[in-house]
């Protein structure tokens, strides 16, 4: 009998969800034996024109990661819904647009001037900036074309199931895997993770009191943290009400607080505005000076809050000025 | 921009400041029709989500309006409302949107007077500030 | 959904400014709207008729009215859809007369804006649920603790044949403070043929189950279905057999400080508080008399005639089941001696207000004479008005009762020593009501009563002059005077009873920043806590006088009246907030947001959960909830959004 087919493709993304896999470490020995792996830039040399020759639905799923800023992503990932059965948003680009997604505070020229213009480290007296196409002896060169907004991979395509995390645990992966190859699989469209928020799954969760009370947001450096009791309750700001558990809370273990990579609870659309409002709830200050300065001592709040979704929340990212 | 006319969304309390707005209908005083209201039971219940819909939808500005502190109905909704508000305005800047469209004030049920000037005010700013275009 | 689409003329008033069959075909255009129809007034007979009918007619699952204010005839709308046979909340109600019509001259805006109006009204109510009006099963009875006036007044009202009234007190005899006075303002009336009465009542009452010497250790539970864990202390006495005869006080080789005299003289170590006190059994102190101590001694039971003693008792917890609760817990007196400079405890013949009250009182240490420490009644008096009151040293608010009785205490001591000269010293004169200032004018024109204005209290200072008290004191032109006196009485501030924080701990209800249990709504709900069925009356709830204690006993029962009916079901008001378990983390984000204290953490589901007999629907819970676990009833997320999309974008 034929393996399944599978397929992994990178979009803007760092790396990490490919190691994530790597990560399987023994398991991928028996990955190997039971499917075959078609198309996989980081791994495989394929050929665009390779991926065209496989017939509509001949993928039986397609693990996308990345984000999709660039217009030859948008295609391949129009090509891969083509070809696959199933295709996968795996880590938080794919799913919400992740860190990368954070581009959309900005328009498109302030990045490529900034890149390639205004770092210091950069030379670049003729203010050259990355242009579509050019011709080079007798061939025509193209780069590919930036969007104007950097969009999760369900924004470009129809996405099926998302494994989330930056980068996912080799759990959820290997798990997902396992439900696509032997069934198993929840309703179209689920997240593969848990669907309720960090917090209940938390080894601190008894530690955490019924009211707390925040005076000052305390910065990672400031003490030696308890690693048996809440972050919240100890004063440092923890993403994970407002966060999907499924990660094993890897960070907390490790003494760090949530950072929000899992994306929002089920039914929550913006993980940033949620995040905004339980934090406001801990504070008992009602006089305006104070609550805006508590704000303004989080450097970076909007980073904070969006890191992983500016992509997919409500607002995207910057609106357009007209 | 001659031709814009700001939509303004505005989420008046079920106690004070919805009835502050009967109450300026029923003394018959105008203010502009940007301004479109819904109703909530209290200003607590706005969640920042609705404030960034609105802008996302549509609207160039967005009106909290609740009971003066220390009279809420429901004791300190109008509080976290408060919180919540802040908050947000302070970042609203960094997606493009003046903090000065997000308004929230305080009224009681007969202040006919600050109800007609806060939203005529609110209009005629939003209106010299242009309108916001939402990512796709 | 198949929603239909009532607009009202409202007489002259939509018509006029909004052109109704504009609207009204641009709502039949409208996804999911299968029936318009416009009618002069929706809200008469006729016009309620009429939607009753067409939503039969029509087959309507949801329906739209364009009309008045929802404030106004929401309710009057829903009933319309309960009798058709739909869910009361598959209804939206649009506001096109006060936040339209009436505010928007130009018809053409007008016109616009009630389309965007209604069309956001369509997409909300296809997400509205039908919403159940559930009822629980309650309890009738109900609990008062205090059993002073105002306690007395609760349970009186509230007691009849199907509904209980447990009164708990914590002291051996029920009256409370009113009990210590001789005469009430402004008719100067014995207090004890005023309260006597009503003591009387209370005691024999077939509804009212009294526990004196008892306190509250525990309240579980809610509005409706609270369980109470009384504990009634010991009084080693049987109080079926004890007549009060005093033989065994007689006999006690003990003394101490009788409390209820305010310390002016001694009781023994089982004792009656006073003369006359209610119930009338003996009471056996076991933090004095030496029995309890280790020692030998049988005195009181041999010397009682009916074998009443029974040292073998012990404290006993009774477990209660009531429906409401009142909290008529009254109130304590500022002690001077937290403001030197009136010498208070140190200067012979300076007393407090409640002091005094019991030197006048026939039961009191002195059978009511007015006497200095050395047995001779005094000539020269000055009442000092504002002792803690009125200022930001101790208590910023006024106590409003001190000025009327110290008139009382001006008329009482003339009528006794017409000889005397009194001097009443004052900030202002608080006389509200309709004879508080005419009991000044009587007083103001007899011979031998001055009042003196000083700009503030804390400028008055006492000291011992020899037998005398000198009271320094800056006039209103802030020049130094003084005089002397032979006796002084505070004024001092009613402040809250020293364990009231204690109480508001065990009832889980706030208290202000004063210590006084706080209401529900200053003005509209005086007599109600932010917690469902816990209702206060009296001084518990501020300082005030007799007539307004009693008032608000007697509106605390109508309260409960109204909402606890025996033999019927509580109704519970179905806009409230529900959690949702599968979603719910247990961040416990929520609890502390809570006013009402509806929302309470399971630790071992580790997830919350509403109570809704409390939850009000604020919706504060919903909005910081951060995995939007919690649904507002009503005020859904969704249908909010759906609202917002459809004002902007039709």
């Amino acid at each position: 009998m034929e393996k399944p087919k599978i397929a992994l493709y990178w979009c803007s993304s760092c790396g990490g969800c490919e190691e994530s896999v790597l990560d399987l470490a023994e398991d991928l020995l028996d990955l190997a034996e039971s499917v075959d792996v078609l198309f996989w830039p980081v791994a495989i040399d394929m050929k665009y024109h390779d991926v065209e020759m496989i017939p509509d639905g001949g993928i039986t799923a397609t693990l996308i990661n990345g984000a999709v800023r660039m217009d030859n992503q948008e295609q391949m990932a129009k090509i891969l819904r083509k070809k696959s059965q199933l295709i996968i948003a795996h880590g938080s680009c794919a799913h919400l647009g992740g860190v990368v997604g954070l581009a959309n505070f900005f328009e498109r020229r302030g990045i490529l001037n900034r890149s390639f213009k205004e770092v210091p480290t950069v030379k670049n007296s003729e203010g050259v900036l990355p242009g579509n196409e050019t011709k080079e002896s007798r061939k025509e060169l193209g780069l590919p074309h930036f969007h104007n907004t950097v969009k999760a991979l369900d924004q470009v395509i129809e996405v099926d199931y998302y494994i989330p995390g930056c980068p996912p645990t080799p759990q959820l992966i290997k798990k997902a895997l396992l439900a696509i190859l032997h069934g198993g699989l929840p309703l179209k469209g689920s997240v593969l993770a848990e669907k309720k928020a960090l917090c209940y799954f938390c080894s601190r969760k008894e530690s955490k009191p019924d009211m707390i009370e925040i005076k000052r947001f305390k910065r990672l450096y400031e003490e030696e943290w308890d690693p048996a009791r809440c972050f919240l309750d100890q004063g440092l700001i923890c993403l994970g009400p407002a966060t999907r558990g499924g990660c094993a809370e890897r960070c907390i273990k490790a003494n760090m607080p949530c950072r929000g990579c899992f994306g929002p609870p089920d039914k929550v659309t913006d993980q940033g505005a949620k995040t905004l409002s339980f934090l406001a709830s801990l504070f008992k200050s009602t006089n305006e000076k104070e609550l805006k300065r508590l704000f303004n001592s989080i450097p970076d709040p909007a980073g904070l809050f969006y890191r992983y979704g500016l992509a997919s929340s409500i607002l995207k990212g910057k609106m357009i000025r007209q | 921009m001659n031709s814009f006319e700001p939509q303004i969304i505005a989420f008046l309390c079920n106690w004070c400041s919805y009835e502050c707005a009967d109450s300026v209908g029923r003394a018959q005083k105008e203010y502009p029709s940007n301004l479109k209201i819904v109703r909530i039971m209290c200003s607590g219940r706005v969640d920042p989500q609705f404030i960034l819909e609105a802008f996302q939808k549509g609207a160039s500005g967005v009106l909290i309006l609740g009971c003066h502190l220390g009279d809420c109905h429901y004791k300190e909704g109008n509080v976290q409302a408060m919180k919540r508000y802040i908050f947000l305005k302070e970042l609203l800047p960094q997606f493009g949107i003046e903090k000065d469209r997000l308004r929230l004030d305080w009224v009681s049920a007969t202040e006919t007077e600050k109800f007609t000037m806060i939203v005529s005010t609110m209009v005629e700013d939003i209106r010299q500030m242009g309108p916001l275009v939402a990512r796709r | 959904m198949k929603a239909g689409i009532f607009i009202c003329e409202c007489g002259p008033n939509i018509r006029d400014a909004i052109d109704i069959n504009d609207i009204a075909t641009f709502a039949r255009g409208l996804d999911h709207v299968v029936f318009t129809a416009s009618f002069n007034l929706l809200c008469s007979e006729e016009g309620q008729n009429l939607i009753e009918r067409d939503i039969k007619k029509h087959n309507l699952s949801h329906v739209i009215i364009a009309a008045c204010t929802p404030k106004e005839h929401e309710n009057t709308f829903r009933k319309v859809l309960s009798k058709a046979g739909l869910n009361p909340f598959l209804l939206q109600v649009v506001n096109i007369r006060e936040q339209c019509a009436w505010i928007i001259k130009d018809r053409v805006l007008a016109t616009q804006k009630a389309k965007a109006m209604i069309a956001a009204a369509v997409r909300r109510v296809a997400l509205h649920e039908p919403l159940e009006v559930k009822e629980i099963q309650c309890e009738s009875d109900a609990l008062v603790v205090g059993a002073g006036i105002a306690g007395m007044s609760a349970a009186l009202t509230l007691a009849q044949k199907n509904r209980k009234v447990y009164l708990v007190e914590r002291l051996s005899c029920i009256g409370g403070k009113a009990a210590r006075i001789e005469k009430v303002y402004p008719h100067l009336e014995c207090a004890s043929c005023v309260l006597d009465p009503l003591m009387d009542e209370v005691l024999h009452h077939k509804h009212i189950e009294i526990m004196t010497f008892s306190e509250i250790q525990e309240v579980l539970g809610s509005y409706g279905n609270f369980i109470i864990k009384v504990k009634k202390k010991a009084q080693f006495v049987d109080s079926k057999s004890c007549i009060g005869c005093g033989a065994c006080f007689e006999v006690c080789p003990v003394k101490v400080k009788n409390e209820y005299n305010e310390g002016l003289d001694k009781r023994k170590a089982i004792y009656i508080p006073y003369p006359g006190a209610l119930p009338h059994i003996a009471v056996i102190d076991r933090e004095h008399c030496i029995r309890f101590q280790g020692k030998e001694c049988n005195a009181c039971q041999d010397a009682c005639p009916f074998g009443s003693i029974r040292y073998e008792e012990t404290d006993q917890i009774k477990e209660l089941k009531v429906g409401a609760i009142v909290l008529a817990t009254g109130f304590d007196v500022f002690d001077p001696k937290r403001a030197s400079q009136f010498g208070y405890g140190k200067i012979r013949n300076v007393y407090t207000s409640l002091e005094f009250e019991r030197l006048l009182s026939s039961n009191g240490p002195t059978g009511g004479k007015i006497l200095l420490k050395n047995g001779e009644p005094p000539k020269r008096i000055a009442l000092i008005h504002c002792v803690g009151s009125r200022t930001k040293k101790h208590n910023e608010y006024c106590s409003g009762v001190c000025c009327m009785y110290s008139l009382k205490f001006s008329y009482l001591i003339k009528e006794q020593l017409p000889d005397s000269s009194i001097i009443e010293f004052y900030t202002d004169f608080c006389l509200p009501g309709r004879e508080s200032q005419g009991f000044f004018n009587n007083l103001a024109g007899k011979e031998g009563v001055d009042f003196v204005q000083v700009k503030n209290i804390d400028s008055v200072g006492l000291t011992q002059r020899q037998d005398n008290i000198l009271i320094t004191y800056k006039d209103m032109h802030g020049k130094r005077k003084k005089l002397l006196f032979n006796l002084v009485v505070l004024s001092v501030a009613l402040e809250a009873a020293r364990d009231a924080g204690k109480l508001a701990r065990i009832f889980g209800i706030s208290q202000g920043k004063d210590g006084f249990f706080l209401e529900e709504h200053a003005n509209i709900a005086p007599v109600s806590t932010s917690i469902g069925g816990i209702f206060i009356a009296g001084c518990a709830h501020g300082p005030k006088d007799i007539q307004s204690a009693v008032t608000e006993g007697q509106a605390a029962a109508g309260r409960i009246f109204s909402q606890l009916i025996p033999g019927e079901n509580l109704f519970l008001e179905p806009i409230t907030a529900e959690v949702n378990e599968d979603s719910c983390s247990g961040c416990k984000t929520c609890i502390s947001l809570c006013p009402y204290k509806a929302l309470t953490y399971d630790s071992v589901k580790k997830n919350v959960s509403v109570n809704e007999v409390l939850c009000r629907g604020c919706g504060v819970c919903v909005a910081a909830c951060p995995s939007a676990a919690i649904k507002a009833r009503n005020f859904t997320d969704n249908q909010i959004v759906a609202e917002i999309q459809g004002l902007l974008q039709g």
